[in-house]
């Protein structure tokens, strides 16, 4: 004899038990789920950390007119830093500038001779975003300001570092969604066959005055359940994969910034998915119990 | 207790369960319902615990109109009225005991209390002996008085019972109708549904007759057959 508490898990248990074979087929079809929704989580995290790790590298570089005033500069600067999406700004003088160009060859030193004692070089104003989609606009803007002859910068690189980002995005939570929406069939499919298995234990409860509340616990739990199963599967998929991928990044291709999985990455994963997870169960016993239990 | 007013079920176009039915059961009372196959027995009888409603007219019971009813109410409803049928309708799988139990657990009894009252309704149904064993272990007659048992738990006000002998030999429904009166000696209103002919005609109780879902009798201290 049994309290309520003790019913409710025992029946649960039992009931995930009878059905081995449909309670692991959902809770590894909820698992597949939740582990492309981990991955995806993983992906865009990662992205996010490339981005900015690209984004502070990334710089724009407007070049002054030759014979610019002082006073003319300084307005420039004021204009540029008050520019929306701006982050950093630099200011590097014809001077600067020829130092930089001699470090860079240092050995050939004779290249550099042939300037004399001329430079050549523009006075120029390096500029760095806050993000890699402001870049066009700050490009814009830079280039209206007058003084400004010339405005570089990694327009290919910015352009499809964002689309790829965004491509990925979408396509990640469209398999997200759909894979999901598999999970959530499954799972009623799963309870189907419990609420099929116990039809006659379900009439006579009915019969000596159980309440929908209680006939439903049971079954809602079992839902949760293999939610929670699914999510563990699948996280633990998704951890175990993304170690793998960083390691393997790590070593062909050292110069892509990765984020390595560090304790807080990994918990955020594991509470979205579990979160995911449990109303993934939670739906699909819902749904079934709708169908087949007319509660 | 029990009031039925110009009920009338009919389950498809032309099949008509009952007719225009007209009954009132007092508190206490134990009423046969007899007719032929057909007649409308387990129709009316499952009017009473609402697992149907009447197409027109009322059905009242603990001054309830069980049509006018809330799906929430009805488990309410279901914990006064016992009701046993002619397949006793077990759980294979549990044992008398646990059977027994099982109408109190799944309506959120205490634990503690279960155990009390489990063991006094076994012992009133005679299986305190047999209370370890499975169904499958059990005969016809002492399957029932486990579902009679169940039935019984809870103290009912009403206590339902469709054929309660359809499956059982002469002797045996003869312990079964005793266990019926026991209870109706204890307070709660009986409403049986039975083709037991020699056990209708022995104990001399209300018999309602019913012909293609009309009453055409009646009667205190009745007999089957008019
Ligand atoms: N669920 C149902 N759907 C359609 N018709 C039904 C249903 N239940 C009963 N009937 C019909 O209603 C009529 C009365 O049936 P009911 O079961 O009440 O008779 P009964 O008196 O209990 O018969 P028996 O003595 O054979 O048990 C019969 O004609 C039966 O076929
Ligand atoms: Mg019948």
């Amino acid at each position: 004899m049994k309290s309520w508490s003790g019913y409710l898990f025992s029946e649960t248990w039992k009931s995930i038990w009878r059905n081995k074979a449909s309670s692991l087929l959902s809770a590894f079809t909820t698992g597949f789920a939740l582990f492309l929704l981990g991955m995806s989580f993983l992906v865009s995290v990662n992205l996010r950390f490339i981005f900015s790790t690209v984004e502070q590298q990334m710089e724009i570089q407007a070049y002054l007119k030759k014979d610019i005033s002082e006073s003319e500069t300084s307005k420039i600067l004021e204009i540029v830093k008050n520019t929306g999406g701006v982050r950093e700004v630099n200011y590097v003088s014809k001077e600067k500038a020829l130092e930089e160009l001699k470090a860079m060859f240092r050995d050939k030193a004779s290249v550099l001779d042939t300037l004399g004692d001329e430079n050549p070089l523009p006075a120029s104003i390096r500029v760095r975003t806050e993000k890699v989609e402001d870049i066009p606009r700050v490009v814009g803007e830079l280039k209206k300001i007058p003084g400004v002859v010339d405005v570089i910068y990694q327009e290919e690189v910015s352009r499809r570092l964002a689309s790829v980002g965004r491509a990925i995005q979408i396509v990640s939570f469209g398999g997200v969604v759909i894979v999901g929406f598999v999970a959530v069939m499954v799972i009623g499919n799963s309870i189907r066959l419990t609420i099929y298995s116990r039809r006659h234990e379900i009439s006579i409860m009915k019969l000596v005055g159980a309440t929908d509340g209680f006939i439903l616990g049971p079954f809602l739990l079992e839902g949760i359940v293999l939610g929670v199963l699914g999510s563990l599967v699948g996280s633990g998929f998704a951890a175990g994969l993304y170690v793998w991928i960083v390691q393997r990044v790590g070593s062909v291709l050292p110069f892509i910034p990765m984020l390595r999985l560090d304790f807080d990455v990994l918990c955020d994963m594991l509470g979205i998915v579990l979160v995911t997870g449990v109303m993934v169960g939670m739906a699909g016993s819902v749904f079934s119990l709708r169908r087949h239990l007319r509660i | 207790m029990i009031s039925l007013r110009d009920v009338s079920k009919t389950y498809s176009e032309n099949v008509r369960a009952l007719f225009r039915v007209n009954l009132e059961i007092r508190k206490g009372e134990f009423v046969f319902i007899v007719g032929p196959s057909g007649a409308g027995k387990s129709t009316l009888i499952k009017l009473l615990y609402r697992e149907e409603t009447p197409t027109t007219g009322q059905v009242i019971v603990f001054g309830k109109d069980l049509q006018k009813m809330r799906r929430r109410e009805i488990p309410y409803l279901r914990r006064r009225i016992g009701v046993v049928f002619q397949d006793f309708r077990l759980l294979e799988d549990r044992t008398v005991e646990e059977n027994v139990a099982f109408a109190l657990e799944v309506t959120g009894t205490p634990w503690r209390d279960v155990k009390k009252r489990v063991a006094q309704v076994i012992s009133m149904v005679g299986l305190k002996d047999r209370k370890d064993a499975y169904p499958r272990e059990l005969s016809g007659g002492e399957q029932q008085r486990v579902a009679i048992a169940r039935a019984l738990v809870r103290n009912p006000d009403i206590l339902l019972a469709d054929e309660p002998s359809g499956n059982l030999d002469p002797h045996t429904s003869i312990e079964i109708f005793e266990l019926l009166e026991r209870a109706n000696m204890y307070g709660t209103t009986v409403v049986v549904a039975t083709h037991a002919q020699n056990i209708v005609d022995a104990l001399r109780k209300r018999v309602v007759e019913l012909r293609d879902g009309v009453i055409v009798r009646d009667v205190r201290r009745g007999a089957y057959g008019s």
